[in-house]
């Protein structure tokens, strides 16, 4: 675990996520364990099916009917995964709130927009209809949507993709949160606004002091935002480290393969991209093993056998790997 | 708005024209007339009805007299009711009719709802099972089963309503809603209890659960509009097939609608009778349709702009 000073705003404690389902139970987060500082952006990183985005569905209380979450998520003094539902609402859209990966199905179709926006203040600071509504559009004018005061009165449908997510970041950071989930927001988005809708929500987050925990398969957009990185395989931490450091000196060696399949620009021209062997482990029961070691390039005999422990590697450094060497 | 609604009757006028034209045709085509099966006649007599009904003309002739009478609103005479013009028929029955119908689709409409939306809140509950078990015995058990077991128990056995008749004011109404009503409530609770578990699975129910305003506001401000849009879709033909009335229920309940109309007009190869009739559905059904439109706009503004 990550030892500072202050005191995090949020951490993760052994959390795991499970759905039923009709051939048993999938685990899709494992014993996740993390701390998040104020201000701080973290980011997680895995393939589709390594369960970082289910983490931050559980923190929400968003998991599919089917699933459990266990362990502990204390944020605020709270612990997330016990709280009432209404205990829970007062949280959430608040002090936590969350911004989805597909912004032309994230937003209510028959509502103005603006509305969408208003309601989140008037329920949770009991503004008046008229409060509410100036300081909808003050926040999509942050967000720079043009004409804010007569584009608040349009419906989702009327507005593009971008702009759609740049809704969706007004309406998340609408509250001033204390920690922003975003769950891959560019993902779906044209790669040439990608970068302007992530430094958008970065820029606003850090004028709130709102921290932020970013969800992508994305390497790019890791070094361009966040300040440390998780890597989840098969609903486990494999390595964390300060995202320079990740990117100099990766220490397992899944993070070495996903750096390694990065297409780099100084990098000489090689016909092929780098890749990892085999197919992503997708949730099934429990792994003896390092749920990495069927594709592994140096594995060795204990991997498959003993899960790997998690190490301490160096200052904010932790690594799950039998070949790392804990730091003295 | 305006302009979507002239454009709508315009294409329900044309949709109207056609059908009358087929219906005109297709019925000329069936064998046999509307005095066939009567005793036999010499053919004087027979030459003589068919040149008052002018059914002696060639076809082109009777369908260009029928609609010059359409255009003055003259339906002409029934070929079986002789006394009795096809507009007199329809305006004796249409009242009996539209009220059963009317009361039937409010009743259909409101427990339909309400049921539906119960069975897909609390899904595998009480009310969930008993919806659904309404909405088998609705849509498996037919009128004609359903009608005379509750005259028995609740007319007969226990006195509480009239068996049939129009006699009773509005206790009269009762046993015949709920029949005619059933079958609709069935299926209206159904169609909303998995539109509304589908629509809670959308990805902005989520977002505003993820606003954190809670459960209640979350179905009745998010989920409840995307809930409906497929039951008013289902809602407008229906009622204009329910306020048509049933020739089921008429029969049954011994109420002189015009449904009972539907199949006897056909039957008897009443030709004008018939043209009244489908005149009456298909322009209804229409209305209808285009009302459902209208409704299902205002609902969705992403329907509003596709005139």
């Amino acid at each position: 675990m990550i030892r500072m000073t202050a005191e995090p705003l949020l951490s993760i404690r052994d959390l795991s996520v499970r759905f039923r389902l009709p051939e048993g139970e999938a685990v899709a987060v494992d014993g996740v364990s993390l701390d998040l500082m104020p201000g701080e952006v973290l980011g997680i990183v895995g393939e589709s099916g390594s369960g970082k985005s289910q983490i931050l569905y559980a923190m929400m209380g968003l998991l599919a009917s089917n699933g459990r979450a266990g362990g502990q998520v204390r944020f605020q003094g709270q612990d997330l995964l016990s709280l009432p539902p209404r205990a829970l609402d007062r949280v959430r859209g608040q002090s936590l709130s969350m911004i989805f990966q597909d912004p032309m199905t994230s937003l209510n179709p028959f509502m103005r927009v603006g509305d969408q926006l208003a309601e989140t203040l008037r329920v949770h600071q009991g503004l008046s209809r008229d409060a509410a509504w100036k300081a909808a559009v003050a926040m999509l004018d942050r967000v720079r949507i043009p004409d804010a005061a007569s584009r608040a009165r349009r419906y989702p449908h009327e507005f593009s993709g971008g702009m759609r997510q740049r809704v969706m970041i007004a309406m998340a950071l609408l509250a001033k949160p204390r920690l922003l989930l975003a769950d891959e927001p560019t993902t779906a988005l044209d790669v040439t606004i990608q970068a302007q809708v992530l430094d958008l929500m970065a820029e606003l987050a850090r004028e709130t002091g709102t921290s932020i925990i970013l969800v992508t398969h994305d390497l790019g957009v890791v070094a361009r935002l966040c300040d440390r990185v998780v890597v989840l395989y098969g609903g486990r931490v494999m390595e964390e480290a300060r995202t320079e450091t990740l990117f100099d000196n990766a220490a397992h060696p899944y993070t070495r393969g996903l750096l390694a399949a990065m297409p780099r620009l100084e990098a000489p021209l090689t016909p092929r991209l780098g890749t990892i062997p085999g197919t992503p482990r997708s949730g099934g029961g429990d792994v003896s093993g390092c749920p990495f070691a069927p594709r592994c390039p140096d594995r060795i005999d204990i991997c498959t056998k003993a899960r790997p422990p998690m190490r301490i590697t160096g200052e904010g450094r932790r690594a799950a790997c039998h070949l790392v060497e804990e730091a003295q | 708005m305006i302009r979507f609604v002239v454009k709508r009757l315009w294409n329900g006028a044309l949709t109207l024209a056609a059908l009358v034209t087929l219906t005109f045709f297709v019925m000329r085509l069936a064998p046999g007339g509307p005095f066939s099966k009567n005793r036999k006649l010499s053919p004087e007599v027979i030459a003589n009805i068919e040149a008052t009904y002018h059914l002696d003309e060639p076809l082109w002739m009777q369908f260009g007299r029928f609609v010059w009478g359409l255009l003055r609103l003259d339906l002409g005479p029934s070929t079986r009711f002789r006394d009795y013009s096809v507009g007199d028929i329809i305006a004796s029955g249409l009242p009996y009719s539209l009220t059963i119908g009317f009361w039937a689709v409010i009743v259909a409409t409101t427990v339909g709802i309400a049921l539906g939306v119960a069975g897909a809140l609390r899904r595998n509950g009480f009310t969930d099972y008993a919806a659904g078990t309404i909405g088998v015995i609705g849509i498996a058990i037919p009128i004609f089963v359903i009608g005379p077991v509750m005259q028995a128990v609740f007319a007969l056995k226990l006195s509480w309503v009239p068996v049939g008749g129009w006699n009773d004011g509005w206790r009269s109404l009762i046993l015949p809603v709920i029949v005619l009503s059933l079958p609709n409530i069935a299926y209206i609770s159904r169609l909303t209890r998995t539109s509304m578990i589908e629509t809670m699975r959308e990805n902005y129910v989520r977002t505003a659960r993820a606003k954190g305003i809670g459960e209640w506001r979350t179905i009745w401000r998010h989920t409840l509009k995307g809930t409906l849009l497929p039951v008013i879709a289902y809602l407008g033909p229906a009622t204009a097939a329910i306020i048509t009335g049933s020739i089921l229920i008429e029969t049954i309940f011994a109420l002189p609608g015009i449904g009972r109309h539907f199949v006897d007009a056909a039957l008897n190869r009443d030709y004008p009778l018939v043209m009244g009739i489908t005149l009456l559905y298909g322009g209804l059904l229409i209305l209808f349709n285009i009302a459902t439109d209208l409704v299902r706009a205002w609902l969705d503004p992403r329907l509003r702009h596709d005139g």
